[in-house]
């Protein structure tokens, strides 16, 4: 069943000049398609302005659509009466941990959802717990979120879009600013929410090696998705996907390049594992 | 130009609840024109560090010690004649590029937010021209985008423009937190080469504080690593990214191809132990499998 299904989505800007008077028009996307379906893991990829984050932003309805639809669970992302379902249903990690917390306290901050939505005070207490529990960040819970560490904090802030028991997470580049193991730790909770929860996942990076981890991944051009399929599908194109300003894990562009002296593999390789396993039969 | 610190320790907020030991007793030299990478977990004390080099922070206040020299002098000390040492100069002569540079534009073009450094220097028109050219062009903006705003350019380009903002200065020292964050494959490549650049031309010291180990490994000539305030590693990255245990430990990690002929070598085959790039892992495995 597909929980977003978009169609001919176009978002237009309009560029103001000093007195207010629109003086160009610029579209972030251009007549996208998207289906995505319950449980999916979806990566986006896509150079900086390819239209990713407002691709994003119409999932959960920050942005609508100037020309085309888009359901999320069936609701229609123009029917303002239905804007409070698709936030709760589809909920959203940006990238800057620091500007995502808002409470003094760790528990405190992942209530802020439940409580806006108006859930009874029973049952936000359990909510808050199940979340942190699935972030692994219970020990924290009266802790201030000023002293953690900034994976630390991303997790947090799924916690809080979790305790809104959403069907579907959107993660806009959640490890940019992370070091290794902040990013680990990210990942290593997304999966688990994917394979685990059940919990659907769109997430838009510019780490090559985290779109492996998806079960599909969507790259964007120019305000257009002009690739979708399994990773081993997208990555195999590595000429390509360096042509639009991106590039392929590194062990992939290890065998491309021996590829092409001559070496065959049997699969795109994309992670080190598959590297590994390769050399040996070549050996 | 040189950087020196001597057994500098910085506590944050002491006597309060949220006092917290942010370097504890780091000494280390820079020598001219080296190109450095600094890499630690999130608050293992790098930005500190940082902005010691420059005093925007300075070993003074209570729980504080230690000396910083650039080019032999001692910036928290007093010069020659017995005055404080000049900070404006040290702050001309050591750049700092903050994390999201971006964010700091501010004027209504491109030429003007680059001219606001050497303006307030007290240069001449011709000058500042001059430098504001030489800046833009060393990020490799083209001249007929000068009269554009800063905001219109896209995210890449943006923070070139910071960063030519603080180029026009003319520092001897560019030190650069994070210069690639949130930038996609090409633009992170694009921005580093740049940065390479810069130091080819000669004279200048580089600083490059990143996550990112895949750049860190294929930039920089000398790694130093930071854990719990104090200097754990300090080396070649062939040196330091053998230290794979380690490294994990300390919440760090080391280039994909380094963690793939770790691996083989771990299944017997005979690889060199120091690969950090893809280059020098496709040469290897070719070799191998020949």
């Amino acid at each position: 069943m597909a929980i977003i299904s978009g169609l001919n989505l176009t978002y237009e800007y309009k560029i103001h000049n000093e007195e207010g008077v629109v003086e160009s028009t610029h579209k972030a996307i251009k007549d996208v398609a998207l289906d995505v379906m319950k449980g999916e893991f979806i990566a986006i990829l896509g150079h900086n302005g390819s239209g990713k984050s407002t691709l994003a932003k119409h999932i959960n309805a920050l942005l609508k659509p100037t020309e085309g639809t888009i359901l999320i669970k069936g609701m229609d992302s123009k029917d303002d009466e239905h804007v409070w379902d698709i936030r709760q249903t589809a909920g959203m990690v940006f990238q800057n941990p620091d500007n995502q917390i808002i409470a003094t306290i760790v528990e405190e901050d992942v209530a802020f959802g439940p409580e806006n939505m108006g859930v009874e005070a029973s049952l936000i207490r359990e909510h808050v717990d199940k979340a942190l529990v699935a972030v692994e960040m219970t020990e924290y819970a009266r802790h201030s979120p000023n002293k953690l560490s900034g994976g630390q904090k991303q997790r947090i802030a799924i916690a809080g879009v979790l305790a809104m028991k959403p069907e579907c997470i959107i993660l806009d580049e959640p490890t940019a600013m992370l070091d290794p193991s902040g990013r680990n730790e990210v990942l290593k909770t997304v999966l688990e929410l994917n394979k685990e929860e059940g919990i659907t996942i769109i997430l838009i990076t510019h780490f090559m090696e985290e779109a492996v981890l998806a079960d599909r991944v969507l790259v964007m051009s120019e305000g257009e998705v002009v690739l979708g399929g399994t990773p081993k599908e997208v990555f195999s194109k590595v000429e390509y996907m360096k042509s639009i300003g991106l590039s392929v894990p590194q062990v992939t562009e290890v065998a491309s390049k021996l590829q092409k002296d001559g070496a065959t593999f049997n699969q795109t390789i994309l992670t080190i594992d598959e590297m590994v396993d390769a050399i040996c039969q070549l050996k | 130009m040189s950087i020196k610190v001597d057994n500098l320790t910085y506590v944050y907020g002491i006597g309060t609840p949220f006092e917290k030991k942010a370097l504890e007793s780091v000494s280390l030299a820079i020598e001219s024109g080296q190109f450095v990478g600094l890499i630690g977990h999130t608050g293992s004390g790098k930005s500190t560090l940082i902005q010691h080099f420059n005093r925007l922070l300075k070993p003074t206040p209570a729980g504080t010690s230690g000396q910083v020299f650039v080019n032999g002098v001692d910036i928290n000390g007093v010069d020659a004649k017995g005055k404080p040492v000049n900070i404006k100069a040290i702050r001309q002569q050591v750049g700092l590029v903050f994390q999201y540079p971006e964010h700091q534009l501010f004027e209504m073009t491109i030429y003007k937010d680059v001219a606001f450094g050497p303006t307030n220097m007290g240069l001449t028109t011709d000058e500042i021209d001059e430098r504001v050219r030489g800046a833009l062009t060393k990020v490799g903006i083209d001249e007929a985008d000068y009269e554009k705003s800063p905001f219109e350019l896209s995210g890449g380009q943006k923070r070139r423009v910071a960063i030519a903002g603080v180029l026009a200065m003319q520092p001897d020292v560019l030190i650069l937190d994070e210069p690639t964050a949130g930038l996609d494959p090409q633009g992170s490549h694009d921005i580093l080469m740049e940065i390479q650049k810069i130091h080819d031309l000669g004279g200048i010291t580089i600083i490059l504080v990143s996550h990112n180990m895949e750049d860190i490994a294929s930039f920089v000539e000398r790694i130093i690593v930071m854990d719990q305030g104090a200097i754990r590693y300090d080396g070649t990255p062939k040196e330091v990214f053998r230290e794979v245990d380690a490294l994990e430990a300390m919440g760090l990690a080391v280039p994909q191809v380094s963690y793939l002929i770790k691996a083989l070598r771990e299944k017997g085959y005979d690889l060199p132990g120091d690969v950090t790039t893809v280059e020098e892992a496709y040469e290897a495995l070719r070799k191998l499998i020949r």
